[in-house]
């Protein structure tokens, strides 16, 4: 009996600390909701919703700060969403509701995808109804976002591929640096140089499994990957993965991969810190990455570090790379009050002064062409002259169909396709053969996408 | 075990909650037919919500093509199934996944059984060797994927470091397809070790010493014992631990995810990986459906299969 009774008190005391615990949460939800209300009646709250980490994401939330205090009328909460291709489907499936962000960050291959939904207000009408003067704005990253001249979003976080050497290495074993704008063979008698020189201890260059740089080989190469002018012209019915230039670029890292003058990393994070890491502990001569890199490449770096343009073909001229990075959208799901202050937000973000401040604090590229002039940035120039390149890469290209990104849905599928190829082909297998391979499942991913959408 | 299951034995349970005729099974009284909605409907009501509608939504959507919000726009039929089933990546897919399961399988459990056979001896310090045995238990994916990515990195790994003491050929163990797949099954072995260790630790203490000693008198050896004493005596805790292993090794994702995200070549591109890449990075649900189906559908062919055959070399 005494066990029963022993049980019932503690069934007792379990039930009431349960509904103890239920009256303060529901006490809790009642009594918080006026107080949050008080406070919205002030300020349009905007819901920001941003893919930043490490220093960029520091920056942003004092960027953020900073607009706040700068008027009474919007607030702008900023919400981090986890990676690129996470937020992408988070974007979609919250549309139309409670949690759904005024203004969000989306990364450069979901451009088509996010505006086929047709969830968004085009900066268009803004740009439209403030006469903002967009020709501030650097004309490569803006034709990235734009669709038959209309802009879609604004160009924010924006990055260029970029060679990056170990300038003291270089220095060391006696070799010629590449030239701001190398090509191929260049870059081909660096690593060599260095391979040979160090007795292998310097590995001469490694070009990281990544789609980006795959997409931007064909872009400097003046070739379009997908018909319809790369999408500009109208919508893609298919990729063009077997064109000479693709295969000739393949050919070039396939045989110094035999001769060893370049290393294989893999793909993936993991690929890019270990090549980061190799390249910072002087193991590795050369190698290709986003222009946000330099931050991470210039501090606690011992050596030198050089920076040259995209490589590109031998016998021709460079067409330029597309951008990278990410750029910002307003959301047309909420009140036009909102709206407009998620715009006054982005032209915020976009003055001289941030920009240029950005561009310091983060190593993505200031866009606004007066940030040229503001001494946060010339002082970086004095002290790093290296980082000037990118920009100038930038600034270098005119934008036209080949160079100004892809308008087509499903790039992330494209992405591990042509990632699918070029480890084959890293790992010997026949070039065209890999290429073949993937330029067919993403046809067939084409047509699959454009029924599901009826395009 | 048969005499405890006869409903009048059970306690607590009032007369007229007993079966009205034996024979026919459940018969109730009009009266428990509520009582049994009032208990059973919440708990059926959240099943109903978020298992069994999400399994039927999935299925219908497995016959579609999605458009790029997710919605189903286009009727395919079985056109999913056949394109998965006949492309040479699935298939490729399907392998991978076939020698990842079968490799954390067999070496959780050979390695726990030998890792619980060592800790159950009584000697000075045992207890120190069990706590470190079960520790992987409480180590968190994320932070064994940067430990193991460490141990594996071609750069500044501790493999490397070893292989350059020995002057061993430098091996690129997440970047070449073979030796990636070794990588993510050892990985996998030692974040499940802990816990089947404690498990298999637990069972092997509750045999009982005397069959032991029954059987060194008989003058059976070591071997012997442990193949015909130990192993039928914990054989329902092994069967338990391979069916949670299996279920488990075809549901890896995280240690996946962090260390090779399928790659090299898609040599570690297990199958719940490719449902998450269909769905959350490719937003193509209608695949990524099917793909769900056919997992759930070998899941449950396989664990019936270990019912079935391996239940009946089981002694309970």
């Amino acid at each position: 009996m005494t066990t029963h009774s022993d049980s019932h008190k503690r069934l007792w005391i379990l039930g009431g600390v349960l509904l103890a615990l239920i009256a303060v949460f529901a006490g809790w939800s009642i009594l918080s909701k006026p107080t949050a209300q008080a406070q919205g009646t002030k300020r349009t709250k905007v819901v920001f919703w941003n893919e930043m980490t490490g220093p960029a994401q520091a920056q942003l939330n004092t960027f953020v700060k900073e607009f706040n205090k700068s008027q009474t009328k919007y607030e702008v909460v900023p919400e981090f969403e986890g990676t690129y291709n996470e937020a992408v489907q988070k974007i979609i499936n919250t549309h139309g509701t409670d949690a759904s962000p005024a203004v969000f960050q989306s990364m450069d291959i979901s451009t088509s995808q996010i505006y086929h939904t047709g969830y968004t207000t085009p900066v268009q009408k803004f740009i439209d109804e403030d006469h903002y003067d967009v020709s501030k704005i650097a004309p490569g990253a803006r034709a990235f976002y734009a669709n038959k001249g209309t802009q879609l979003s604004m160009p924010f976080n924006t990055s260029q591929p970029v060679l990056y050497y170990n300038a003291t290495l270089l220095k060391k074993y006696k070799i010629t640096p590449p030239p701001v704008n190398p090509s191929y063979s260049d870059i081909t008698r660096v690593a060599t140089q260095l391979t040979e020189r160090s007795h292998k201890k310097v590995q001469g260059m490694t070009v990281e499994i990544y789609g980006w740089l795959f997409e931007q080989f064909m872009a400097n190469s003046g070739v379009s990957l997908a018909n319809q002018e790369d999408g500009h012209a109208g919508t893609p019915t298919a990729v063009n993965f077997t064109n000479a230039a693709t295969v000739n670029t393949m050919k070039w890292i396939q045989d110094n991969l035999k001769k060893g003058v370049f290393v294989n990393y893999g793909a993936g994070a993991n690929a890019q810190n270990n090549e980061t890491a190799s390249f910072l502990s002087g193991r590795l001569g050369m190698f290709m990455q986003s222009s946000a890199s330099i931050g991470q490449l210039t501090t606690g770096n011992p050596d030198k570090l050089g920076i040259t343009y995209y490589p590109h073909p031998d016998g021709q001229k460079s067409n330029g790379v597309a951008i990278g990075g990410a750029s910002l959208w307003i959301s047309n799901d909420k009140t036009s009050n909102v709206q407009r202050g998620a715009w006054e937000f982005i032209k915020y973000l976009m003055t001289a002064k941030s920009q240029a401040e950005w561009q310091v604090a983060t190593g993505y590229l200031a866009l606004n062409t007066d940030s040229q002039k503001e001494a946060v940035l010339q002082n970086l120039y004095k002290k790093l002259p290296a980082t000037k390149v990118p920009g100038e890469q930038l600034r270098a290209a005119t934008p036209n169909q080949t160079n100004s990104g892809i308008f087509l849905q499903g790039l992330i599928q494209e992405r591990n396709l042509t990632q699918t190829a070029m480890e084959q082909i890293y790992n010997g297998s026949d070039i065209n053969k890999s290429l073949a391979t993937a330029e067919k499942s993403m046809n067939t991913y084409i047509q699959g996408n454009n029924r599901a959408n009826g395009y | 075990m048969q005499e405890g299951i006869t409903p009048a034995s059970k306690p607590g349970l009032k007369p007229k909650a007993l079966p009205q005729s034996g024979a026919k099974g459940f018969n109730l009284h009009v009266n428990d037919k509520w009582y049994a909605l009032a208990f059973l409907g919440p708990s059926l009501l959240i099943l109903g919500v978020f298992v069994f509608y999400p399994m039927l939504r999935t299925l219908y959507l497995s016959l579609f093509l999605t458009d790029n919000v997710g919605r189903p726009t286009v009727f395919i039929g079985l056109q999913n199934y056949v394109n998965l089933l006949t492309s040479s990546a699935y298939q490729a897919s399907l392998q991978a996944t076939a020698v990842y399961v079968i490799g954390v399988v067999a070496f959780t459990l050979i390695l726990g059984l030998l890792l619980a056979q060592m800790a159950v001896r009584k000697l000075a310090g045992i207890q120190w060797f069990r706590t470190i045995f079960s520790a992987t238990m409480g180590v968190s994916v994320s932070v064994a994927a940067i430990f193991w990515l460490f141990i594996f990195s071609p750069s500044v790994g501790l493999f490397d470091q070893i292989g350059n003491l020995l002057h061993l050929p430098l091996v690129q163990w997440l970047t070449t397809p073979g030796p990636a797949m070794i990588a993510v099954i050892i990985s996998t072995v030692w974040m499940n070790l802990g816990f089947t260790f404690l498990i298999l630790f637990g069972a092997l203490q509750m045999v009982p010493q005397p069959l032991y000693e029954a059987a060194a008198i008989e003058g059976a050896s070591p071997s012997y014992q442990f193949f015909h004493v130990t192993i039928p005596m914990i054989s329902p805790t092994l069967f338990f631990t391979s069916t949670v292993t299996l279920i488990g090794a075809f549901k890896s994702f995280g240690l996946i995810d962090l260390m090779t995200a399928g790659g090299p070549n898609n040599a570690t591109n297990l199958m719940v990986y490719q449902v998450y890449r269909d769905a959350f990075l490719n937003g193509n649900y209608g695949l990524a459906s099917a793909e769900s189906v056919i997992l759930a559908v070998i899941i449950a062919l396989f664990t019936l299969l270990q019912f079935k055959f391996l239940e009946k070399r089981v002694t309970y």
